[in-house]
C-alpha cells in the first residue's frame, strides 16, 4: 500500500455482513505491517476472516504472493488449509487439551518428527516460550498464552500473519513487549502482517501503514501517526508505547549508579542500575513527553543522555506538537508545547539534541515470570 | 442363583445397543450441534421420541417396522439370512432405540460446548475435517460423550418393555436379565431374582464410576 514495489497481498472484496454493514475494501500490502484500525462494528475482524478463508466473500478477489486465493468471477477459492496464512486471536484459542509443545506443533502435522521438533524449537525461541513447552495453556498467564499462540501460527512458516486484536486483553507492559516482539519477527522474516486493533497506542507503536476502517470502507491509508493526528486527540496522548527500543546491557557504571545500554543501531543510553549480566537483552521505553529538545549540546545539566538527531516531521495538534526525530538509526517521538517548538524553530531537517534523564528510561519485561526475553 | 445366561445376554445386548447408539447418534449429535438447516428442531424432536413414548408403544412400532412381513424386516431377512424379531439382535435394536436419546442429548451438548473458533483455528493450521474432529472436537467433547455412553448403556441394560415386544421372552435365546428377573419373581424364585438384580446393579454402578473417573476435565492442571 505504500512504496513497496510488489505487493504481497492484494485484496479487493465486497461482503455483506449485516443489514447495516457491507464491507467494500480494496488494498495491497507489501512485506510490512498493515494496521487495520477502527471502532467496533467497522468490520475489522470480518475482513481478516474473509482473507483467511473462514468466511466466503460475496464477491471480489484475494491474491497472496501471486497466487489467486479467491476470485468470485473465476469461481476460484483455495481451501483455507492451503492458504498458508497464520492467525492469532484475541481469545488466544490455544487447544486446552494439548501441551504448549503440542499446540505449537499442531500445524506441522505430517512433517517428519525431527524436522517438526526443530520448527517447534525455532518458533518457541522466536516467541520466548522455550521454557513453557511442557505446560498446559490453563497454567499460563495472558501474555504467555499470546506468545504461544504466536509461536503456533509461525511454526508452519506462513506467508501472511493475521492478528485479530491479539493484545487487547493484556495490560500495557505486556502489550508493549509483545508489540516489540511482533515488530522484530516481522523485520527478521520479512513477513507481511495484517494487524487489527482499536487501540491508537498500539497502532502508533506498530507503525507501518494504517488502514482506517469506518463503516466497512477504508476511510484513509497512511502512517498511523499522521492518520491519528488528523483526529481530535493528539497521537502522543495515546502513545505511551512510542519510543520502545530493543537494547543490550553494555556495561555497569558504578560511579554513576547506573547501567549503560547499547540500543539496536548503536546508540548508548544510560539508565538506572540494572542487576543483570552484561549482554542481557533489554526492552527500554521512554515516554514522548519525558524527552527535552535542545538546538545544541547542553553543559551543566543533570540529565545523563544527550542524543543528536534530525527532525523528520512535525505534527501540530493545537497547543501541542509531536516531533518525529531520527537519531542513530532509530525513530524517536517527542511531545512539546507548540510555543516551545516555535521558539526553538523546530522544523523538518533541523538538527536537535534529545535530552533524556536516566530515570525516564523504563525497562520493560515480557512477563513477570520470564524477565529476559532471548 | 443358577443360570447366568440372562446376565451375559443382557451385557451383550446392552453393549451392541450402545455401539449402535454411538455409531448413529455421534454423527447426528454433531449435525444437531453444528448444522444450520431447516427442520432441525423437528429432527431433534423426532429423535427424542423414545424418551416420551411408552416402551411398549416403542416396541410395537419396532415390531411393525421390523417384522417379517414388513418391507424393512423382509429386506433384513433376505440380506442377512435371519430376522431381527424374536432374536437377541432384535433385543439389541429395541434397547438401542429406547436408549438413543440418552446418548444423543449429552453428546449434542458436549459438541455444543466446543468453541467452533477452535475448530477454525485447527483448519487454518492445515488440518482436514476428520483431523479437526479427531484432534480437537472429540478430545474436548470427551467428557459429555462418555456420560452419554454410560447413560445409554445403563438404559439399554435395563430395557424391559421394548425388548419384550420385539424379541419376546424366550429363555436361553432372548430372555435378558430384566425379563428373567420378572419371570423369577412371578415364579416365586426370589433368590434368582435377587442375584440377577445385584449383578445388574453392580455393572451399572461400575459403569457410572468409570464415567466419573474418565470424565475428569482434561487440560486443567499441568
Amino acid at each position: 500500500m505504500n512504496a513497496s514495489p510488489a505487493p504481497t497481498l492484494e485484496v479487493d472484496l465486497e461482503h455483506r455482513v449485516s443489514a447495516s454493514l457491507t464491507l467494500k475494501i480494496a488494498f495491497a500490502l507489501g512485506r510490512e505491517i498493515g494496521v487495520v484500525f477502527g471502532g467496533s462494528g467497522a468490520g475489522k475482524s470480518t475482513l481478516l476472516r474473509l482473507i483467511a478463508g473462514l468466511v466466503r466473500p460475496d464477491s471480489g478477489r484475494i491474491v497472496l504472493d501471486g497466487e489467486v486465493l479467491f476470485d468470485s468471477r473465476a469461481r476460484r477459492g483455495v481451501s483455507l488449509r492451503r492458504r498458508g496464512i497464520g492467525m492469532i486471536y484475541q481469545d488466544d484459542l490455544l487447544f486446552p487439551h494439548l501441551s504448549v509443545r503440542e499446540n505449537i506443533a499442531f500445524g506441522l502435522h505430517g512433517m517428519r518428527s525431527g524436522l517438526a521438533a526443530d520448527r517447534v524449537a525455532e518458533a518457541a525461541a522466536a516467541c520466548g516460550v522455550e521454557r513453557l513447552l511442557d505446560r498446559r495453556p490453563a497454567t499460563l498467564s495472558g501474555g504467555e498464552r499470546q506468545r504461544v499462540g504466536l509461536a503456533r501460527a509461525l511454526a508452519p512458516g506462513p506467508r501472511l500473519l493475521l492478528c485479530d486484536e491479539p493484545f487487547s486483553a493484556l495490560d500495557m507492559g505486556r502489550r508493549n513487549a509483545l508489540v516489540v516482539r511482533l515488530l522484530d519477527i516481522q523485520r527478521s522474516r520479512g513477513l507481511p502482517i495484517l494487524h487489527v486493533t482499536h487501540s491508537p497506542a498500539e497502532a502508533v507503536a506498530l507503525g507501518g501503514t494504517m488502514l482506517l476502517l469506518e463503516q466497512g470502507r477504508i476511510a484513509a491509508v497512511g502512517p498511523p501517526i499522521e492518520l491519528l493526528a488528523g483526529q481530535k486527540r493528539p497521537a502522543v496522548a495515546w502513545s505511551p508505547l512510542a519510543n520502545v527500543f530493543h537494547a543490550v546491557l553494555d556495561s555497569q557504571l558504578p560511579d554513576q549508579g547506573g547501567s549503560r545500554l547499547a540500543l539496536d543501531g548503536g546508540l548508548a543510553l544510560v539508565v538506572p542500575r540494572l542487576d543483570r549480566p552484561a549482554g542481557s537483552p533489554v526492552l527500554v521505553q521512554i515516554r514522548a513527553d519525558d524527552i527535552l529538545l535542545a538546538r545544541g549540546a547542553v553543559s551543566g545539566i543533570s540529565a545523563r543522555n544527550q542524543i543528536e538527531g534530525v527532525v523528520e516531521r512535525v505534527i501540530t495538534h493545537g497547543h501541542e506538537v509531536e516531533v518525529v526525530i531520527g537519531a542513530g538509526g532509530r525513530t524517536f517521538l517527542v511531545s512539546l508545547v507548540a510555543a516551545a517548538a516555535r521558539q526553538l524553530e523546530i522544523a523538518p531537517g533541523a538538527a536537535v539534541v534529545l535530552i533524556i534523564k536516566a530515570r525516564s528510561c523504563r525497562v520493560l519485561d515480557d512477563d513477570e515470570s520470564s524477565p529476559a526475553p532471548s | 442363583m443358577g443360570d447366568l445366561g440372562p446376565f451375559w445376554l443382557s451385557l451383550r445386548v446392552a453393549s451392541v445397543a450402545t455401539l449402535l447408539d454411538v455409531a448413529l447418534g455421534g454423527p447426528l449429535a454433531l449435525v444437531l450441534a453444528r448444522g444450520r438447516f431447516h427442520g432441525k428442531s423437528l429432527m431433534a424432536g423426532v429423535l427424542m421420541l423414545p424418551l416420551v413414548l411408552p416402551p411398549t408403544v416403542l416396541g410395537y412400532l419396532l415390531l411393525m417396522l421390523l417384522g417379517r412381513r414388513s418391507p424393512v424386516g423382509g429386506w433384513i431377512e433376505h440380506a442377512f439370512g435371519g430376522a431381527l424379531v424374536f432374536h437377541w439382535t432384535g433385543a439389541a435394536v429395541a434397547a438401542a432405540v429406547a436408549a438413543f436419546p440418552l446418548f444423543l442429548i449429552p453428546a449434542r451438548s458436549a459438541f455444543e460446548t466446543v468453541d467452533p473458533m477452535l475448530e477454525d483455528a485447527a483448519r487454518l493450521l492445515g488440518r482436514h475435517e476428520f483431523s479437526v474432529l479427531w484432534s480437537v472436537t472429540l478430545p474436548l467433547a470427551w467428557r459429555g460423550l462418555v456420560a452419554g455412553v454410560v447413560l445409554a448403556f445403563a438404559r439399554a441394560l435395563g430395557d424391559f418393555g421394548a425388548t419384550l415386544m420385539v424379541a419376546g421372552d424366550i429363555p436361553g435365546r432372548t430372555q435378558t436379565a430384566a425379563l428373567a428377573i420378572y419371570d423369577a419373581v412371578q415364579a416365586g424364585d426370589n433368590a434368582r431374582a435377587g442375584g440377577l438384580a445385584v449383578l445388574i446393579s453392580i455393572v451399572s454402578i461400575a459403569a457410572l464410576m468409570v464415567a466419573q473417573f474418565r470424565g475428569r476435565p482434561r487440560g486443567a492442571g499441568a
